[in-house]
């Protein structure tokens, strides 16, 4: 095909739209319904994501050393905790830390610092959180095996925990997904059919005059492109406006924000370029090919 | 040329639409296929678009054996037909330049020669003051005339007529008749299917009766326009029966005093 010819296509797929400007809001809509179904579940469970991973940074490995390590030694064990792969922060908790820390929980009894003169007897600790909560137990081990470590200990309930949580979200998460995906094909396969079933006589006619199935399809392909390409576009700022409250709702109640940490919400700005790309690839090629596909039923006359 | 050598048909519902076919029209030709409904000229042009395939026998048009044209093949094969349709068969939303141009589109034909011959065929068919118009805003005629514009512009070896002039006043029928064989005096082999005889007997030229699915007549007639010499115009006349004061052509034409021609006549006469 010439160049001119594929542009003349094209000029006819743009022109479709408008000549059949009811059949192509139609698909607009139903494009755009189905985006929002998809995009949105799939934001959610990110989120939700998010805040289990948030929930598991908050889980951390308790470390002491024995009593007896040298401070030299200290600062060197702890340049090799912050060496570990699965190690996000390293908190050192000196011997005088912990004795005052220790003063602070005990409420009753506290005559008995009147018998401690010293608070060397204490261990120098560090409070280590990791980067994936999924692999606590090995970084707990690891750290277990630096001969100066007394203790090393996590919770492996809590990421265990975690863990099935995360896994029961990303099940239903990708259930739910896969389902509208699937009624958001069914309803743009029968509209974009519908849209075809109206324009059959001219498919019929284009075969008769002897048009190849490309010629005929190119311009429902970029009719359809053009139609999801917007529909992405109305999807993506429709997206953007009810994010962005919902995102200053929680700010500013606050409440999740400190359950799950800061940061566990994701805010828009950060995925907005990966979210309008999905949405306009997405839509563009759902729309294509919808249309394309529809068309093969009426194209063997 | 079209060409059918020993063609069947047999539909899966076990109908058979044509039994043992054989039929040869020559580049060049103006047929007129005639029958009556179901009788298999349906079949038959479905057989020539290759829109269906003969159960048996060969089916070659325009050099194309049908039965081993390729898939991929047919749109190539198309471009040496123009079909005019009794419904038209217009694109709604292209006005009758752009209906007419899509068939040089099709082709990948150069704009300059699509904006040549686009308008010259339209003045051929008498509708350059419409060349802007949408379908909807002709009449029957001005229709059928477009669509015989874009049978036309691909300059193809034969055109197919299905009922052309079904959906059309019976008066600009003779029009649409005329139109199609101007274009079969430049040369393009016509195939004409119709119902009407009264068309069929005033243009006379070759006549292919199809009758549940064989071909019962296949002739050459007058038209009744031709003018007939003078002692055989007398010897009808005088064979004339006397009781009913109708004058009987020798081919079983029946004129009658009133220079009519007797509707009861109309379905049977000429091409029996």
């Amino acid at each position: 095909m010439k160049i001119s010819g594929f542009k003349y296509l094209a000029n006819q797929g743009i022109e479709n739209i408008w000549k059949n400007k009811m059949m192509a809001f139609a698909t607009f809509c139903v494009l755009l319904i189905s985006l929002l179904l998809v995009g949105g579940s799939a934001l959610f469970y990110f989120n939700m994501n998010s805040m289990i991973l948030g929930l598991g940074n908050q889980n951390e490995i308790a470390v002491y050393l024995d009593p007896a390590t040298e401070s030299a030694r200290v600062q060197e064990i702890q340049s090799e905790l912050e060496g570990l792969d699965n190690v996000d922060t390293v908190e050192y908790i000196s011997k005088e830390e912990a004795y005052n820390r220790m003063q602070n929980q005990i409420q009753q009894g506290k005559a008995i610092f009147d018998y401690i003169d010293s608070y060397e007897f204490m261990p120098d600790g560090f409070k280590v959180t990791v980067v994936s909560n999924d692999h606590i137990e090995d970084t707990t081990a690891q750290i277990g095996g630096i001969e100066e470590v007394q203790s090393a200990s996590s919770s492996p309930q809590v990421a265990e925990f975690l863990r099935e949580l995360r896994r029961v979200v990303s099940l239903i998460a990708i259930a739910v997904i896969v389902a509208l995906s699937v009624v958001s094909m069914i309803m743009i396969s029968n509209t974009t059919k519908a849209s075809v079933f109206a324009r059959r006589e001219e498919i019929q006619i284009m075969k008769y005059v002897g048009a190849t199935n490309s010629f005929i399809r190119t311009p429902f392909f970029v009719e359809g492109m053009v139609t999801g390409f917007f529909a992405g576009a109305g999807a993506f700022f429709i997206t953007w406006a009810v994010y962005r409250t919902i995102f200053r709702i929680l700010m500013e109640q606050g409440t999740l924000m400190r359950a799950f940490g800061v940061g566990s919400i994701i805010p828009f700005d950060r995925i907005q370029l990966w979210v309008a790309l999905a949405y306009l690839v997405v839509g563009s090629l759902v729309g294509a090919l919808g249309s394309v596909v529809s068309t093969r039923r009426h194209i063997d006359v | 040329m079209v060409e059918l050598q020993n063609v069947s048909v047999t539909y899966s519902s076990g109908v058979d639409a044509l039994n043992n076919v054989s039929l040869k029209i020559n580049d060049g030709d103006f047929a007129f296929v005639v029958g009556s409904s179901g009788a298999g000229k349906s079949t038959m042009i479905k057989l020539l678009l290759k829109e269906i395939d003969a159960t048996s026998g060969v089916v070659t048009v325009n050099g194309y054996n049908l039965g081993k044209l390729k898939k991929r093949k047919i749109p190539e094969f198309r471009r040496t037909l123009g079909f005019v349709f009794q419904d038209f068969r217009l694109i709604p939303s292209m006005t009758v330049y752009e209906n007419i141009a899509f068939v040089l589109r099709v082709i990948d034909a150069p704009l300059k020669y699509i904006r040549k011959r686009v308008p010259y065929v339209i003045s051929l068919v008498g509708l350059h003051s419409k060349t802007n118009s949408y379908p909807d805003e002709l009449s029957g005629g001005e229709k059928q005339r477009v669509a015989i514009a874009r049978a036309l512009v691909n300059d193809p070896q034969l055109i197919i007529a299905d009922e052309p002039t079904g959906n059309i006043d019976p008066e600009l029928s003779y029009e649409i008749v005329e139109l199609l064989k101007g274009i079969n005096d430049q040369g393009t082999t016509i195939l004409m299917v119709t119902h009407e005889h009264d068309l069929v007997r005033h243009f006379g030229g070759r006549i292919i009766n199809i009758t549940g699915g064989e071909i019962v007549f296949d002739e050459v007639i007058s038209g009744v326009d031709e003018v007939l010499p003078e002692e055989e115009l007398a010897q009808a006349m005088a064979e004339a029966a006397a009781d009913t004061g109708n004058i009987v052509l020798p081919d079983q034409r029946i004129i009658t005093p009133d220079g009519g021609y007797p509707g009861a006549d109309r379905n049977g006469g000429s091409e029996q």
